[in-house]
């Protein structure tokens, strides 16, 4: 993939701390981190539990106060660009509204930002179409499966046109077949709107298999270890996972933790 | 089995339990009717009460029996409701603040857990004597009992709100009053209406029981009255089943309320 | 929001005890100081101060105790027997899982039915069973209770026989467990927790039913009889007196329960 060479994210010497729930003891969940990641690109955040990754992201997204360092958004900071509404935020679990249809959750985000009627009522269709539920706009959370209620929350964070994607493991709940078709689905719509694209996962092979580049993380404190670039050919399809190429990449990364 | 057939079938068998409850009543009145001096007083026939219903002889002050239930029901339930409607409004009112500021939390939720094992009810006289008027008394106790279950519940409501729905709001930006609206009120609604549910009925008994207190009026003084051999004890049997009656209406009301109000049920699946 | 949860565990604790009871101690000066009264616009003939309070129960405390006493056995007889029964009921209706249900639903709109429509047909209906008033009364009374606790048990711990955890009857199934250990293996610990969910409605309850029956009983006594018949007296601070022994029963009632529960359902979520 093509993108522009313009920096996004930018951050230096970034620290979390935060005191443990039982202990009460700090825990160095981040210490002195530095990345910088390019506007359009795909990155994944990697690493074992307790490395910190949930953290960065949510650093990035102003869910988390930084105890030291600089994080830049834009020229901006988190706060600026959250109140601006640029952040696409997608949780592990689904997070919606079992009070609302699949529609109206979609919309909710967009009725905060005070996006008119028409327009809202387009843009559902059109991700509802992206996800592949345009059957199902009228449902129930309830009424779906694990998968689909995961996609409905995709499409929300799709619906009003964030600039930047952070997804905080989306798909870990899900089931290896839900899983293929979802990374094949996100990386069509990556294709399709040209966004940034932070994804935190514990799985290699779907860092792999979706990113452009790798943030491998470790813990005790939470750091980088490695930055890897992903090499192989984009559009990737089913069949990418195959290959030598794919193979050697996930054990370039697997062999690139430290202290685990 | 299809589903209608299936609860056709369990209304069926509802109907042969009440029927079967009509049934025993009645051969308790009719033990009653053999072996009592005044068996109206102990277990009347259920065709008695019902005639007394209809009946047009006049019990006292040119009214029959009907009339003094319906006039005295109309005093007691109308303040019943005015207790139960502040009630809600400060239940409410008194969950929000403590969602909203932890102190205000801490310091009323061991009073709500409090209240709620103190018997109230029992109560009711020396809120007469405080208020010393017996309207505002009805008033009074009504809200305290509708209160306390409005707040807890609803306070049980806004607490089921997951933090990842709270993180959601907050990472686009939701203004305070945004996440109230979309978030916080729809997701507190069925608790808000467990509460309603327990505190209807309750509003009501409160309310019947302040009459009881005073000559004043309403359905409770016309319930002493009748025990006291003041007038027809079929005054007595009809309240019975009336506040029975209002007392099952008004839970039901609060669920229909609830089937309206809730945006959940309204677009049905 | 996430600062919400960032104070130190110590803190934490001392703040949730601390400011309730400073509120307490405030309120109570307020109360002592007569301030109160202005706010509420009382008097302190009918709102004693707390010292005099404390100064009345130790002057009667004999006749409080004894009052006492009388309220607490019938709360506790009506509460034990009535829930025993309720829980009976819940076995009869899960072994006859099609008439059972139907059976509890026309139980649990007696949920519904204010007690005050319940005491007096009681009390009549108790009128020849023994010579003494205060026998009969007592009787009355405990049956009024005991209405109330079955109506709550048997509906809730049919829930408990029930509402079985997913796959845990297959599991009795895949061993050949019979009927009889399914119930006693499986239906029986599950029903625990649904009976302290019942309990807290009705340890609560039994102390109100049992004050509001004491209204409509032929012989005075029971603390809630007490504060009425004190009130009518114009003697306020005696009414106080007995109130704050109604509290004292209240509260300990539901500690008790919150003891038993703690640990029986030890180890459970």
């Amino acid at each position: 993939m093509q993108h522009n060479s313009e920096t996004e994210i930018k951050i230096l010497g970034l620290c979390v701390d935060f005191p443990d729930k039982n202990s009460g003891d700090i825990i160095h969940a981040l210490t002195n981190i530095d990345l910088e990641i390019k506007e359009g690109e795909f990155v994944s955040l990697v690493g074992p539990s307790g490395c910190g990754k949930t953290t960065l992201l949510r650093a990035i997204a102003d869910l988390q106060e930084p105890t030291s360092g600089i994080i830049s958004v834009k020229g901006m900071r988190p706060h600026e660009v959250r109140i601006r509404q640029k952040y696409g935020f997608v949780f592990q679990s689904p997070v919606l509204y079992d009070w609302r249809t699949v529609r109206r959750n979609i919309c909710m985000p967009m009725e905060v930002m005070g996006i008119p009627k028409k327009e809202r009522s387009k843009r559902i269709d059109e991700t509802l179409e992206m996800v592949g539920l345009t059957d199902f706009g009228k449902k129930y959370p309830h009424q779906l499966s694990g998968g689909m209620q995961q996609r409905v929350g995709i499409a929300r964070a799709l619906a009003y046109e964030p600039e930047i994607l952070l997804m905080d493991e989306p798909f870990s709940a899900l089931d290896e077949f839900t899983k293929e078709k979802l990374h094949l689905d996100l990386l069509n719509i990556w294709k399709k709107t040209n966004k940034t694209i932070l994804f935190v996962t514990h799985n290699i092979q779907e860092a792999v298999f979706l990113s452009d580049r790798i943030v491998v993380l470790s813990p005790h404190p939470g750091r980088v270890s490695a930055v890897v670039d992903v090499d192989i050919p984009r559009p990737r399809g089913l069949e990418s996972r195959d290959g030598d190429d794919f193979n050697h990449m996930v054990s370039k990364v697997r062999h690139s933790f430290e202290g685990v | 089995m299809t589903i209608n057939r299936k609860k056709a079938s369990e209304r069926l068998v509802t109907l042969v339990w009440g029927l079967g409850l009509i049934g025993l009543w009645e051969i308790g009145a009719t033990v009653v009717e053999n072996t009592k001096r005044s068996p109206q007083n102990v277990l009347p026939h259920l065709y008695q009460i019902i005639q007394s219903v209809f009946s047009t002889a006049m019990v006292s002050n040119k009214q029959t029996a009907l009339q003094i239930v319906l006039s005295n029901a109309g005093l007691t339930l109308y303040r019943a409701g005015i207790g139960f409607l502040i009630g809600i409004a400060v239940g409410f009112l008194l969950a929000l603040l403590m969602q909203r500021f932890v102190p205000i939390e801490k310091i009323a939720f061991p009073y709500l857990m409090m209240i709620q094992m103190i018997p109230i009810l029992g109560m009711a006289p020396i809120v007469l004597a405080i208020t010393k008027d017996i309207d505002k008394s009805r008033i009074v106790i009504a809200a305290i009992l509708t209160f306390y279950p409005v707040a807890t519940n609803t306070l049980a409501g806004f607490k089921s709100v997951e933090k990842e729905k709270y993180e959601l709001m907050h990472s686009i930006a939701a203004t305070d009053r945004q996440l109230y609206t979309k978030l916080l009120i729809p997701a507190c609604i069925p608790y808000f209406f467990t509460g309603l549910k327990i505190s209807a009925p309750m509003a009501i008994t409160a309310s019947i029981l302040v009459d009881t207190l005073q000559g004043g009026g309403g359905l409770g003084c016309m319930l002493s009255q009748s025990l006291k051999h003041a007038m027809s004890i079929y005054v007595f049997w009809q309240i019975v089943f009336l506040s029975a009656i209002v007392g099952i209406l008004s839970y039901q009301l609060m669920a229909l309320i609830e089937k309206i109000v809730s945006p959940y049920e309204r677009a049905g699946a | 929001m996430s600062d919400r949860k960032e104070f130190s565990l110590n803190k934490n604790m001392i703040s949730t005890a601390v400011y309730p009871i400073f509120f307490g101690l405030f309120i109570l000066l307020l109360w002592e100081t007569e301030a109160l009264h202005k706010i509420i616009d009382a008097d302190t003939f009918t709102l004693p101060v707390p010292s005099r309070i404390i100064g009345i129960i130790a002057e009667n405390l004999p006749s409080i105790l004894k009052n006492t006493k009388a309220t607490v056995q019938v709360a506790v007889g009506g509460l034990v027997l009535g829930s025993l029964l309720g829980y009976l009921l819940a076995m009869i209706a899960t072994a006859f899982p099609k008439w059972g249900k139907g059976g509890l639903t026309i139980v649990s709109a007696f949920n519904a039915v204010p007690v005050i429509a319940i005491a007096p047909i009681m009390t009549n209906l108790t009128k020849d069973f023994s010579r003494d008033p205060n026998l009969r009364s007592m009787l009355a009374k405990t049956l009024v209770v005991m209405l109330l606790c079955t109506v709550s048990m048997s509906i809730n711990a049919f829930r408990g026989f029930n509402e079985l955890k997913p796959f845990s009857e297959d599991l009795m199934k895949s061993i050949a467990a019979k009927p009889a250990s399914v119930f006693f293996k499986l239906r029986v610990p599950n029903s625990v927790p649904y009976i302290f969910t019942a309990l807290r409605v009705s340890v609560p309850g039994s102390v109100i039913f049992a004050m509001v029956s004491e209204y409509f009983a032929e012989y005075i006594i029971g603390v809630g009889r007490q504060i009425r018949e004190n009130i009518v007296l114009a003697q306020y601070a005696t009414a106080w007196a007995y109130i704050a022994a109604a509290f004292v029963i209240g509260v300990t009632m539901y500690i008790i329960l919150l003891i038993f529960e703690n640990i029986l359902l030890r180890g459970r979520r």
